[in-house]
């Protein structure tokens, strides 16, 4: 009961975001719609008894992925993004395809198991699982992934890193 | 069933929001106080009781305050953006609020309620973090939505420290999670129980240094306040409200100073645990509002001594020193852990001694290597 009211609130809030996100056009004000969305998303993982995603989604797409986005947004030029200008809705149709196909192989799973089986009360793999798993049995493709990822900050930042200028050319400080 | 619930959720987070706010008061006083007998000031000496001349040392500041605030016009510049204006402030208080949650503080009223606690969840210090991430998003939406050029270099600067001091100050808890095993608050606190608390160790030490250090550049406390610069920003990010949103801003900064200084406490400092526990229950919260209490006076202390940092300074100090410092803290209590599951009294001794050597040449040797290399300043025109 308290879960059907918090899954239907959540979803709308959800929804809602996503909605405003798309249709939005000025720039931050869609990133900030975006950001209701994922809000509304680990909620709903929450509901699921998922709180490690539940946190995890917080922590990297409202924390880490919103920021991002808001930093490209300053780094554009129009801030205010409003200027007036229209995507051009050629290839709406293929879109809508696109998205229908999504969502029906997206329901595909509840529709074969149909009569829906009883609500979990807990849900096995918990985080202390979770941290165990990923400590002994699939410790080297942590390592490696974490390999990946310094590896790729570290080019990142090199790439970022402005051309030097000869000594002559330097700017008064 | 659905009424009890929600009102088991009631009894558990009210007292929260009505204890801190009141503590927020009390601390703006404090600090006012504190300050300017730094500064070699008397402070708020005057507002007491109404009506009558006892004046109780100005403990009637916070309360005038607040009324002040509440009656104060609201103005909002022409060209902002309205909604976004209005949200900012309520954005950056709602976090604050949330993370109290997520501290083990055992209220004797809330022995029945362990369904709904909190930090009961198996990941309570993640959502921890997650949570206190929101409140960088806040803080860009007051500058940008501000349409004002201070506020929205106050809201880039605060973006760009909190997101290079999360890393620090999550590196260095990771230490007391790989000790503990566990991400739960409670068992956190449990394993800290008879004094055995995580600072009484050359890594713990570190990475409470460390955690307290980025806690205060997260809070934007001085002498990291480089967002709300006031000689350089007017106020950051905050520049352009006024009446009580402002209070909300300068609310949600006092509450998540008290929730990372309880988190510091949670971690390192043994959470409620001390003296005489198991007799009285209620010591627990004392003890623990009294360690925030010493945390929170150390960071006013700060305050009135510190001068504020430079940006490639502030910089700087997270990805030069501070970060490379936790990594190999981390890598110090890995092996330290090892040797001390030995129960061998000379192995553990040797431990702390290589334990202290390795941070201490590791510190030193990073202060050498970050420090800013400037060139002497020429003057071209101002000679």
């Amino acid at each position: 009961m308290n879960g059907e009211i918090a899954f239907w609130i959540l979803s709308a809030i959800a929804v809602l975001g996503a909605l405003v996100a798309v249709r939005k056009r000025n720039l931050v004000h869609g990133v900030f719609a975006l950001l209701v969305f994922f809000a509304g998303l680990s909620g709903l993982f929450l509901l699921l008894l998922a709180e490690f995603i539940a946190a995890v989604q917080v922590l990297v797409y409202i924390g880490a992925v919103g920021i991002l986005l808001l930093f490209a947004i300053m780094l554009t030029e129009r801030v205010a993004g409003d200027d007036g200008r229209r995507m051009t809705s050629r290839g709406w149709f293929w879109g809508l395809l696109a998205a229908t196909a999504i969502f029906l192989v997206l329901l595909l799973p509840p529709i074969q198991q149909w009569p829906a089986p009883e609500a979990a009360q807990t849900v096995e793999p918990s985080v202390e699982q979770l941290g165990h798993k990923l400590m002994n049995p699939y410790v080297i493709t942590l390592e490696v992934l974490a390999l990946l990822l310094t590896a790729a900050l570290i080019g990142a930042v090199t790439a970022a890193q402005a051309v030097r200028l000869d000594k002559e050319d330097e700017p008064p400080v | 069933m659905s009424l009890e619930l929600l009102t088991d959720i009631l009894i558990a987070t009210v007292p929260l929001a009505l204890i801190f706010s009141t503590l927020f008061a009390f601390t703006t006083w404090l600090e006012r106080k504190t300050l300017a007998r730094i500064q070699n000031r008397i402070g708020p000496n005057k507002v007491g009781i109404p009506c009558t001349r006892i004046s109780l040392f100005g403990l009637g500041q916070p309360a005038a305050d607040g009324i002040k605030m509440i009656f104060k016009e609201d103005i909002v510049p022409k060209g902002a953006d309205r909604l976004f204006h209005l949200l900012a402030p309520i954005l950056a208080l709602i976090p604050a609020m949330l993370v109290l949650c997520f501290l083990p503080l055992k209220f004797p009223w809330t022995e029945s309620l362990l369904p709904v606690q909190a930090f009961l969840l198996d990941s309570a210090v993640i959502f921890f973090f997650a949570i206190t991430g929101i409140n960088t998003i806040a803080v860009f939406m007051a500058g940008w939505a501000s349409r004002n050029k201070y506020s929205l270099l106050g809201g880039m600067r605060a973006i760009a420290q909190m997101v290079s001091y999360e890393i620090p100050l999550v590196l260095s808890a990771v230490i007391v999670v790989m000790r503990v095993g566990s991400l739960n608050a409670a068992e956190i606190a449990g394993a800290q129980a008879g004094g055995n608390w995580f600072i009484f160790s050359p890594w713990g030490l570190t990475a409470f240094v460390i955690f307290f250090i980025a806690a205060l550049a997260e809070t934007n406390r001085s002498p990291f306040d480089l967002p709300e610069a006031e000689s350089e920003l007017v106020a950051g990010y905050f520049t352009e409200y006024s009446g009580f949103k402002f209070a909300l801003f300068f609310l949600a900064e006092y509450i998540s100073i008290f929730a990372i200084s309880g988190l510091a406490v949670t971690l390192f400092l043994g959470a409620g645990n001390g003296p005489g526990l198991p007799n009285l229950p209620w010591l627990s919260i004392v003890c623990f509002l009294v360690k925030v209490f010493v945390l929170i006076a150390i960071m006013i202390w700060l305050r009135g001594t510190l001068p504020r940092l430079r940006v490639d300074q502030l910089m700087g100090f997270a990805w030069k020193f501070l970060l490379p410092l936790s990594i190999v803290n981390i890598l110090v209590a890995g092996f330290a852990w090892h040797a001390q599951q030995q129960e061998n009294t000379i192995i553990t001794v040797i431990t702390w001694l290589v334990a202290i050597i390795v941070l201490y040449s590791t510190a030193k040797g990073l202060n050498q290597l970050s420090r800013a290399k400037l060139k002497m300043r020429e003057y071209k025109y101002a000679e």
